[in-house]
């Protein structure tokens, strides 16, 4: 197989060349477009911040990398990028790359959720691009399949690995139905709306936002059907929410020891669960001292990601052995591939010398015994090639040994003169070789 | 029949311990094949001992509580029947290694020292009195269960407020839910021992010619009743919420063993039996 591929990712190039390097789905297109004029076949092309990886067949079996690179930076012009920036797959290890990447275990973030979906993407705009062929599309339905089961059969994608997303598996170990509490998002940066938007997620009761600026709490709550709490009257709402989370760039403490006292006394010690994600901080932590108050700040939560993070890494064996599976089956189908076209000269061979004979007797009977002669001729054509048909098939699908397989095909070749050769021993070698 | 009871008997502290071991393994690992299966190990058992005290029943001709042994098997019962219908309703799957620890133990004590007993005392075979027992022990079990939960809480209270994520944080349901559980369980045992009380009011001075209301077991019986009724109470009217009301309840777990360690072990009462 002649699948040669490129990656950019975090293990060869900083993040600014790797978001610098980031294409649309404009410019993959016109990326494509180059391809398919110029270099391969069929290919796609995966770009997101944090990776761009291009995998492809060469126009005439070409093994060159290069030729995909400088068509890459060539198009994407990105200062300080060189070839020392890829990373260079090849056949079976282009394969095994793809669906490491599918499953997420390649990610920066090991077991990412999100990228199954960009890599489908990916996919899908190369088969709307006509770039694409039966292989490809093979591969892709496998790296598929690779990464639901990858999500299904082991934990990669388990416990959160994010600080706003660890924020939100404290509080569910505090409060058991979400639906019944409400919450308080200060600040509506991007940690912020992160946090709200996984509370939202959660089927939070009543999610509320504030802001200094008050346009951009308005912003946030629009997209999540939140309250708007004034900056200005916050302290005075605070006893409202069973959970806060702050996430503001204030310098200094927003919310004091004696604030969340207050806050305490007003809710008569029902708890009150703080998260304070914000850098520098907004809650005074000795608020911790106080009962029923849950505090917890970025220090504490990145415990929470580190330990969930472990836990991934110790999967990523067992994902290891999906994809094996999925490769061995991937290539049985492969070499079925070879198969197939034997097949299928074997079978016009036999055709061909049936209607020879057919058309030999067509004149000397009538055409009732013509029309038995010639079911009676399929039907022991059918059985007479059934055993070899399926031979030949269970021979591609069941082996990893490729050998094998051309040494059937060839053999089958030979018998029956399929292709007019008679020198056997050299049509294997030279099939061996081109497998090789 | 016998034939039959001694197996049981021999086979239903071997089941608990293996119930109790799959919930512990699962505990520590969490694994997909455990979570029902224990389930399944649980509810053969409390099947097989519900069977077996049945059997005992019809072939000795008494309910079994006539002697410690009987009583502990009962309880032992009670407890894993008490945590089986807050598991099922809950659907929180893992606490039972804590509960279920209790009646492995009762239920090994049980099946070590019980005898085959058909002739008791006249008293002990009254069907009021068995009632009386049955409910008061249902409600000690609503108490024990409850004082775990309250335990439990207190635990992840704990590691939460030390921002600490070992194992406890990962594998316990939220404190809201311990809360819950305990509470309920409270509920439970507070109903049974009212209903045993009351039984026991109508039926002790009939029975006992020298029967007092000054006697020290109604007495502590009395106070921890109170005790979990203002319990009770608080959190349905006061709206006490968390470490407080937990610390209500194990408060009242503890006069309760107290009470009844002292009643039943230091003080000369009509009331003891065994």
């Amino acid at each position: 197989m002649n699948l040669i591929g490129i990656s950019i990712n975090h293990r060869t190039a900083p993040i600014e060349l790797r978001e610098a390097l980031y294409l649309s789905r404009d410019e993959i297109t016109e990326l494509v477009a180059y391809l398919k004029e110029n270099v391969l076949s069929c290919g796609f092309i995966l770009s997101t911040c944090n990776r761009t990886e291009l995998f492809g067949i060469h126009k005439y079996g070409k093994i060159d990398f290069n030729l995909i690179l400088d068509a890459l930076i060539n198009f994407k012009k990105v200062d300080g990028i060189s070839a020392k920036n890829f990373e260079k797959y090849f056949a079976c290890s282009a394969v095994n790359h793809i669906f490491q990447v599918a499953t997420g275990i390649d990610s920066l973030i090991i077991g990412d959720s999100q990228i199954l979906g960009q890599a489908k993407e990916a996919f899908q705009l190369s088969e709307d691009l006509n770039f694409m062929d039966s292989i490809l599309r093979r591969v892709y339905d496998t790296s598929l399949k690779v990464g639901k089961r990858a999500i299904k059969e082991t934990k990669i994608g388990e416990g959160a690995v994010t600080i706003s997303f660890a924020a939100v598996q404290v509080v569910e170990k505090i409060f058991s139905s979400l639906e019944e509490k409400s919450a308080l998002v200060i600040g509506a940066g991007e940690t912020g709306q992160l946090a709200a938007l996984h509370l939202r997620d959660l089927g939070i009761g009543k999610l509320a936002v504030s802001n200094r600026t008050i346009e951009r709490a308005r912003n946030v709550a629009e997209k999540l059907d939140a309250e708007i709490i004034p900056f200005e009257n916050l302290k005075d709402d605070l006893h409202r929410f069973d959970i806060i989370f702050s996430a503001t760039s204030a310098e200094g403490l927003l919310i004091q020891f004696d604030d969340i006292k207050n806050v305490m006394k007003k809710r008569k010690g029902n708890p009150v669960c703080l998260m304070d994600i914000a850098l520098p901080r907004d809650i005074d932590p000795t608020v911790r001292k106080l009962d029923n108050v849950f505090y917890n700040d970025i220090d504490s939560l990145k415990v929470v990601v580190d330990q969930n993070l472990k836990k991934r890494q110790e999967e990523i064996p067992l994902v290891k052995n999906i994809i094996m599976e999925e490769m061995i089956n991937f290539y049985g189908w492969y070499n079925t591939l070879d198969v197939v076209p034997t097949i299928k000269t074997m079978r016009e061979f036999f055709e061909s010398i049936a209607n020879d004979e057919l058309e030999k007797i067509k004149n000397k009977v009538g055409t009732e015994e013509y029309e038995k002669i010639n079911d009676m001729t399929r039907r022991l054509l059918g059985r007479l090639l059934h055993n070899p048909t399926m031979k030949l098939r269970e021979i591609a699908e069941k082996g990893v040994n490729s050998e094998e397989v051309a040494r059937q095909s060839l053999l089958v070749k030979s018998l029956f003169n399929l292709n007019g050769n008679d020198s056997y021993e050299n049509e294997i070698n030279e099939e061996i070789n081109r497998q090789l | 029949m016998l034939n039959i009871i001694h197996i049981l008997n021999l086979l239903l502290p071997v089941l608990y311990l293996i119930t109790v071991s799959a919930y512990y393994v699962d505990f520590i690992r969490k694994t997909a094949k455990l979570q029902n299966l224990k389930r399944y190990s649980l509810l053969i058992t409390v099947a097989l001992h519900l069977i077996y005290l049945l059997l005992r029943t019809i072939e000795f001709d008494h309910l079994p509580m006539t002697n410690k042994f009987e009583v502990f098997s009962l309880l032992a019962l009670n407890i894993a029947l008490c945590y089986v219908i807050l598991e099922i309703w809950s659907d929180v799957r893992e606490t039972g290694l804590f509960i279920l620890t209790i009646p492995v133990i009762f239920q090994f004590l049980s099946s070590a020292f019980i005898k085959d007993l058909v002739d008791v005392p006249t008293v002990l075979n009254n069907k009021l009195l068995g009632i009386h027992v049955i409910s008061a022990l249902l409600g000690y079990s609503g108490f024990a269960v409850s004082a775990v939960y309250g335990v439990l809480y207190y635990i992840l209270y704990k590691e939460l407020k030390l921002n600490k994520f070992g194992l406890v944080f990962n594998r316990l349901p939220s404190l809201e839910h311990l809360e819950k559980l305990s509470y309920y369980s409270v509920i439970c045992g507070f109903i049974f021992l009212t209903f045993a009380m009351i039984i026991g009011i109508v039926w002790l001075p009939q029975a006992f010619p020298n029967f007092s209301y000054l006697d020290p077991k109604l007495i502590s019986t009395t106070v921890f009743w109170i005790i979990f009724g203002v319990g009770i109470m608080a959190k349905a009217v006061g709206n006490w919420y968390g470490k407080k009301v937990i610390k209500f309840y194990l408060i009242g777990f503890v006069v309760a063993m107290l009470s009844m360690f002292f009643a039943n072990v230091l003080v000369k009462s009509f009331h003891v039996f065994y």
